[in-house]
C-alpha cells in the first residue's frame, strides 16, 4: 500500500499537468480577448509549454497513456510518437509569434492562433475517433478564420472552399465512425484496427486524407496555402497538414493492412505534387505543391513519418514566412531580381533541408526514411528527391542583393525575422545531432551531392522545354475537381480494400 | 426486410443526395444547404445506432421504475452526436455569413463567378 501511493500520486499529477496544457492554449485565448495587450507573451507561453510537454514525453515523464472519463471518454496517448508533432506546433506557432513581434496584427490574429495552437496538439495525442473528429473541427475553423484575416474577396472564396470542403469530409469520417462504433462498440483506434467493415475504414481514411492534402484528396491544398496570408501559409503549410497525417500514421500503425494503400497514395501523392511544382509560374503556389508531394513522403513509413513531418514543417514554415518579402511572385525572370539576405539565406537553406542536404534536418529525416524503407521503394524516394531538387532550383537562380533592406518596411520589420532565424536554428541543430560520423558522413555527403547534381541537371532541362513552349497541365483546382478527387480516391480505397 | 437495414439504406441514401447535391448545384447557397442534407443523414446514422437495442432513455428514476427493464437506448452515440450537431451548426453559421458577403460581388451567387480554379 505504502509503495503504491507514491507512484498513484505522480500518476495523478501528470494527468492534472496534461489535462492543463491541453486547456491552456484556450484559456489563454480567452485572456487575451480580455487583455489584448497581453495576447503576444500569452502566445509564445502556449508554445513553449507545448515545447516543453514535447520534451518531457520524448524523456519519457509521461505514462504513455490516459483514459478521461471512463472507457467511453476521451482516449489520449501522448507518447514518442506524438513528440516530433507537438514540437513542430511548438516551433512553428513560436515563430509565427515571433516574425510578427513589431507588426500590428489585425484583431483576432493571436487569439486564433492560440485556439490552432490547441486544437493541433490535442489533435496529436488523442486515439479516439471522436475527439479526433471534435479536435480536427476546431483546427478547420480556427484556419478558416485566419485565412479571412486579410479580408480581401479572393480570401473569402478561398476561405469558403476549404471550409466546406472540410466539413463535407468530416462528415464522411463520422458516418466510419458510426460503423466502427455499430461493429465494436467503441471509437478508440485499437478497436478501429479490429473492424471488418471495409466501407468504415474508407471513410475514414478519405477524411484523414483529404485533411492531410494527399494525392487527389488533397487538391485542395495549393490554392489555399498560396492564397492565404504568409504568416497564415506558414501556420497551414507547417503544421495545419499534419493534424490530418498523424492520426493518420497512428492507424497504419495499428492496422498494417493500411500500409500498402497508404504507401500507393503517399507515392502518388509526391509524383502529382512534383509535377504540378515543375510546371507551375508562381513562386507560392510552387511552395504549395511541394507541400502536397513531401506530405506524400511522410506517409509512406509511420515509424519515420513525425520526423520528416517535423523536418520539413520546420523549413516549409521559413520558406512561407520569407515569402512575404519575395519582390515578385512570378517565377518568370525570378533569376533577374535579388533577394535580400534576409530572405535569401532562409531559401537556401530550408530549401536544401528539404532535398536532404546534410547536416540539416531534412538529411536526418531522409536518411530514417530510407532506413525504414528498402528494395524499389528506397530508390524511388531517392528518385524522387531528385525532383525535388528540381523544384527548388527554380528558386536558387536568384543572386544575393547587397541592400539589407530591399523591401521591407525598416520600422516595423528587421531585416532578419526572428521567428525564420528560430526555424534556421532547428533546422541545423536537429540535423547536426543526427549526423552519422566516419566514413557513413563521406557515402550520405556524396549521395546528397548526387540528388543535387541530378536535381540541377533535370532544372535546366526544364527550364529549356519551358522556354520553348508553355507547359500545359489539366486545370484540377476547381470545385467540382476537387469534390470530384475525393470521391474518386474514396472509390479507389473501397476496391483495394475489398481485395 | 429488416427495419434496421431499411433504414439504413434511406440514410445512406440521404447522404449521397447530398454529395450529389454538393457536386452538381451551381448555385453555392444550394451547395451549403446539400452539405447540411449530408450532415443531417450522419446524425440520424447515429440516433439509428443509439436504437439498435431499445427506445428507452437509460434514466433512471427515483422511484425505481424502470429497474429490470433491458431495452435501453445506446447513450453514447447520442451524446457524441450531440457534439457533431453543435459543430456542424456553428460551421454551417460560418459559411452563411462568408456567402452573405461573397453575394455583394455576384448576387446570383453563381459558382462559375468565383471559382477561377488555380488561377488568380
Amino acid at each position: 500500500m505504502t509503495a503504491l501511493t507514491p507512484t498513484l500520486t505522480v500518476a495523478l499529477s501528470a494527468r492534472t499537468i496534461l489535462i492543463g496544457w491541453l486547456l491552456l492554449p484556450f484559456l489563454a485565448a480567452f485572456l487575451a480577448a480580455v487583455l489584448p495587450p497581453l495576447a503576444r507573451w500569452l502566445a509564445l507561453l502556449c508554445c513553449l509549454a507545448t515545447g516543453a510537454m514535447a520534451a518531457a514525453i520524448q524523456l519519457g515523464g509521461l505514462p504513455p497513456g490516459f483514459d478521461l472519463l471512463g472507457a467511453y471518454g476521451v482516449a489520449l496517448q501522448p507518447d514518442a510518437f506524438a513528440a516530433p508533432f507537438l514540437l513542430l506546433n511548438a516551433l512553428v506557432c513560436g515563430a509565427v509569434v515571433l516574425d510578427s513581434w513589431r507588426r500590428p496584427l489585425p484583431g483576432p490574429f493571436l487569439l486564433l492562433l492560440m485556439v490552432l495552437h490547441g486544437g493541433l496538439s490535442s489533435a496529436f495525442v488523442v486515439v479516439d475517433l471522436i475527439s479526433l473528429y471534435v479536435t480536427l473541427e476546431v483546427v478547420g475553423i480556427s484556419a478558416f478564420l485566419l485565412m479571412l484575416i486579410s479580408r480581401s474577396e479572393r480570401s473569402m472564396w478561398v476561405a469558403l472552399r476549404y471550409l466546406l470542403i472540410g466539413n463535407s469530409v468530416m462528415t464522411l469520417f463520422l458516418i466510419g465512425a458510426a460503423l466502427v462504433y455499430l461493429e465494436q462498440g467503441s471509437f478508440r483506434f485499437e478497436d478501429v484496427a479490429r473492424t471488418s467493415s471495409i466501407a468504415a475504414l474508407a471513410l475514414l481514411l478519405v477524411g484523414l486524407l483529404t485533411k492531410s492534402g494527399l494525392f487527389l484528396s488533397g487538391l485542395w491544398l495549393p490554392l489555399t496555402h498560396a492564397e492565404a496570408p504568409a504568416e497564415v501559409s506558414a501556420l497551414l503549410s507547417g503544421v495545419v497538414v499534419s493534424a490530418g497525417i498523424a492520426p493518420l500514421l497512428r492507424l497504419s500503425n495499428t492496422l498494417p493492412a493500411l500500409g500498402e494503400v497508404i504507401t500507393i497514395i503517399g507515392l502518388a501523392s509526391t509524383a502529382l505534387g512534383l509535377l504540378f511544382a515543375l510546371a507551375d509560374t508562381d513562386a507560392k503556389r510552387l511552395l504549395a505543391w511541394s507541400t502536397l508531394s513531401q506530405m506524400g513522403l511522410v506517409a509512406l513509413a509511420p515509424v519515420v513519418g513525425g520526423l520528416y513531418a517535423l523536418a520539413h514543417g520546420l523549413a516549409k514554415a521559413a520558406l512561407f514566412l520569407v515569402a512575404r518579402r519575395f519582390p515578385s511572385r512570378a517565377l518568370h525572370g525570378w533569376g533577374s531580381r535579388p533577394l535580400p539576405a534576409g530572405v535569401w539565406w532562409p531559401l537556401w537553406i530550408g530549401s536544401l533541408s528539404i532535398v536532404g542536404v546534410p547536416p540539416l534536418a531534412g538529411y536526418a529525416a531522409k536518411s530514417s526514411l530510407d532506413g525504414a524503407l528498402h528494395g524499389p521503394l528506397a530508390l524511388a524516394v531517392t528518385l524522387l528527391s531528385v525532383g525535388t531538387a528540381a523544384v527548388y532550383g527554380r528558386l536558387w537562380s536568384a543572386p544575393l542583393s547587397r541592400d539589407p533592406q530591399l523591401a521591407i518596411d525598416p520600422g516595423t520589420d528587421p531585416s532578419w525575422s526572428p521567428g525564420v532565424v528560430v526555424l534556421l536554428l532547428a533546422l541545423v541543430v536537429l540535423g547536426v545531432v543526427a549526423l552519422p560520423w566516419g566514413p557513413a558522413l563521406a557515402s550520405a555527403t556524396a549521395k546528397a551531392a548526387l540528388v543535387l547534381l541530378g536535381g540541377w541537371g533535370l532544372h535546366r532541362l526544364l527550364e529549356w522545354l519551358r522556354l520553348r513552349e508553355r507547359w500545359r497541365l489539366p486545370e484540377l483546382e476547381r470545385l467540382s475537381d476537387l469534390l470530384g478527387g475525393i470521391g474518386v480516391v474514396g472509390a479507389g480505397l473501397l476496391v483495394i480494400l475489398n481485395r | 426486410m429488416d427495419p434496421f437495414r431499411l433504414l439504413e439504406l434511406l440514410i445512406l441514401a440521404a447522404v449521397l443526395a447530398g454529395f450529389v447535391g454538393l457536386l452538381l448545384r451551381r448555385n453555392l447557397f444550394l451547395k451549403v444547404l446539400a452539405m447540411d442534407v449530408m450532415g443531417s443523414a450522419v446524425v440520424a446514422l447515429f440516433v439509428l445506432v443509439a436504437a439498435r437495442s431499445g427506445l428507452r432513455s437509460p434514466i433512471l428514476t427515483a422511484s425505481g421504475t424502470g429497474v429490470g427493464f433491458t431495452a435501453w437506448a445506446d447513450p453514447v452515440p447520442q451524446a457524441v452526436i450531440l457534439t457533431a450537431i453543435v459543430i456542424g451548426l456553428s460551421i454551417q453559421a460560418l459559411l452563411l455569413v462568408v456567402i452573405t458577403r461573397l453575394s455583394r460581388i455576384d448576387p446570383t451567387l453563381d459558382l462559375s463567378s468565383f471559382d477561377t480554379g488555380g488561377r488568380r
